[in-house]
């Protein structure tokens, strides 16, 4: 019994100490100012060429310039949407080593005489990604398994939480 | 609690005997089936569990703690946990720590990067079962156990009570006679 128990301690410790280092692993999350919709505006860029430039297939140079001046990664090729006028998808290469190489990433709009640039949210990778990326044909399941792994590993803790503590307060041998 | 008091349905318990190996199978379906559809750990480990607490209002509490011992509850309760931690720290030491915790791609079950991740997400989804099970069978029991408990003491009592008044009776009758 008392092997159990020293076992069960060992496993315990074994456990807080996991957490403490995957604590301190925790990837960073995205932009804390994303609302949960399909884009979010950046930004509108003014230029004489900037449509033609587009339709050729090549990032104009002072668009480039306007978004890394914000922070965010310059993009590497653009493709015009398909049946629409006036829109394009921006993509950027991709620095992860085991995911395809690019990703979906700016949406630029034509407006009058200036250009819209729109940043794709994430819904929008795990909507068209999700199937290439996990292999597994649930949206819901890759989202709460895989991406939102560290969502549900604190949601079995809390479950199991909740268990012990009921065992705690109901399951006496002796009345107080 | 139906044996205590002498009575026994036998529609109630032949239905019962009959569902619960389908609820179960049911339960393990939706499990394992997780990943390719609707289910999941968190709804199989519940419909699961519930063949327990129609066994227990079936039959009796004593017989639903044979089936599910306490000592095999508090063990898978924990057990479920420490696959889904377990398939993280996986990935930190198949990849000698280059990958992230939870990251399962670099768990070598197949050659594929993404078959791996799929794979892994069944055990994480077993593991999520399994603690769910465990949990909500012992949150029933623990209830269940806590409210026989209560009701024994209340007969104790209400017997002990009307004892003691009975005996009471007889004094002051005793007494009156031996006044007599």
């Amino acid at each position: 019994m008392n092997g159990l128990r020293a076992i069960t301690l060992i496993l315990i410790i074994l456990l807080c100490g996991l957490f403490i280092y995957v604590a301190e692993d925790i990837p960073v999350f995205g932009d804390p100012n994303a609302p949960p919709i399909k884009s979010v505006e950046l930004l509108t860029v003014k230029g004489d060429q900037i449509v033609s430039l587009l339709d050729k297939h090549i990032v104009p140079e002072n668009l480039s310039e306007a978004l890394v001046k914000r922070g965010f990664p310059p993009p590497s090729r653009v493709e015009k949407i398909a049946g629409i006028e006036g829109e394009w998808n921006a993509f950027i290469a991709k620095e992860e080593p085991h995911y395809a190489k690019e990703e979906k990433y700016y949406w630029i709009k034509e407006e009058g005489d200036r250009v819209k640039v729109s940043r794709y949210a994430f819904v929008v990778r795990w909507i068209e990604k999700g199937f290439e990326e996990t292999a597994v044909r649930n949206m819901v399941t890759y989202g709460l398994a895989d991406y939102r792994g560290y969502d549900t590993l604190g949601e079995v803790t809390v479950i199991f939480t909740a268990g012990v503590s009921v065992i705690l307060l109901l399951r006496r041998r002796s009345r107080l | 609690m139906k044996e205590k008091q002498g009575e026994r349905d036998v529609i109630l318990e032949t239905v019962v005997r009959v569902m619960i190996p389908f609820i179960q199978l049911f339960a393990l379906y939706v499990i394992i089936h997780g990943a390719g559809g609707p289910g999941g750990g968190f709804q199989g480990g519940v419909v699961f569990a519930s063949a327990f607490i129609l066994y227990v209002i079936a039959f009796n509490l004593a017989g639903g703690r044979e089936r599910f011992p306490e000592s095999a509850n508090t063990i898978l309760s924990s057990l479920g946990l420490y696959i889904y931690a377990g398939i993280g720290l996986l990935a930190i030491i198949f990849s000698l720590g280059a990958a992230q915790y939870l990251n399962y791609g670099f768990i070598p079950f197949t050659s594929h990067f993404e078959e791996n991740r799929a794979l892994s997400m069944d055990f994480v989804e077993m593991g999520i079962g399994i603690t769910v099970i465990a949990i909500i069978a012992s949150i029933f029991f623990d209830l269940a156990q806590k409210d026989a408990e209560e009701k024994e003491e209340e007969e104790e009592g209400s017997k002990s009570w009307s004892g003691s008044s009975q005996k009471s009776s007889q004094n002051i009758t005793t007494g009156s006679s031996s006044s007599s």
